[in-house]
């Protein structure tokens, strides 16, 4: 592995800015360290990356905004809802877009999975990702290299 | 005309469909490249478009390109990949291997239509 074909918490957030603006017609910014950012049950989509750098990217938030991302994804009013299956696709299908920019910004990444979808009862460790609003909310992102 | 949507996504194969339903196309969907493999051989129409993903379960966009290339009976159709994949050397794999166009994600529903414009397979009646 190289320093260099490691992503780092810049390049994955302009991903997202990207994701955000052009699929989701939304903006994405830092999350302030000192504000609350919990929630009790969630969604966590991950996708893996394969090359100089093996690891995963996952993207963990709330229920409440995995349907909010998923509706905006298909373009849905707001009393309009989705089945939990298609959330589960659209969260997953956004993190791979998200998952295929950086790995295009990444030298020698060879191969980027297929997305899985779960649902979690806890969120990461503050230290252990870095976090984006999705409106007035948050979205963990944590970029997680396989275990040496 | 029609259109075949080859993506393991619903939600992507939703947004595509409705792109190309606005403008005039029937549309039908795949969950892969097998699955479309056999969408193909149902059908008793003829399709002009395919726009297929890369990365899929079961069999990708790569090897569904290559399979429908063989195939005589198919080489009427327009194959647009519509994928995540964006580095160069993907892009000339694709087109080696049979493809019209590549339109990388995320991607705007007038990007989708400008390329169709340029395959000449944007319906007129759309007047555009």
């Amino acid at each position: 592995m190289t320093i260099s074909s490691a992503p780092d918490e810049a390049l994955v957030l302009a991903a997202i800015e990207q994701v955000w603006g052009s699929m989701l017609f939304a903006s994405a910014a830092p999350w302030p360290a000192d504000r609350p950012a919990e929630f009790e049950t969630g969604l966590q989509a991950q996708i893996e990356l394969r090359g100089d750098w093996n690891g995963r990217l996952v993207l963990t938030c709330d229920s409440v905004v995995a349907g909010q991302i998923a509706g905006a994804m298909l373009g849905l009013g707001p009393e309009e809802q989705l089945d939990q299956p298609d959330v589960h696709d659209a969260v997953g299908e956004v993190l791979n877009v998200v998952g295929g920019s950086v790995k295009g910004a990444l030298p020698g990444t060879s191969a980027l999975g297929l997305p899985g979808v779960r649902e979690v009862t806890a969120v990461p460790a503050r230290d252990e990702s870095f976090v984006v609003s999705w409106g007035d909310a948050p979205v963990y992102v944590q970029i997680v290299p396989d275990a040496a | 005309m029609r259109a075949l949507i080859v993506d393991d996504s619903r939600a992507m194969r939703r947004i595509v469909g409705r792109i190309l339903e606005d403008v005039g196309y029937d549309v039908v969907e795949a969950a892969d490249g097998q699955q479309a493999i056999e969408r193909l051989e149902e059908m008793d129409e003829p399709l002009q478009l395919a726009c297929v993903d890369w990365n899929m379960p079961v069999m990708d966009g790569l090897t569904f390109i290559t399979e429908v290339r063989k195939r005589p009976e198919w080489r009427a159709i327009t194959l647009m990949m519509v994928t995540t994949e964006s580095e160069q050397d993907r892009i000339v794999r694709a087109l080696a291997a049979g493809a019209h166009e590549y339109l990388i994600k995320p991607f705007t529903g007038e990007a989708m239509l400008e390329k169709l414009d340029l395959l000449g397979l944007l319906p007129t009646s759309t007047g555009s």
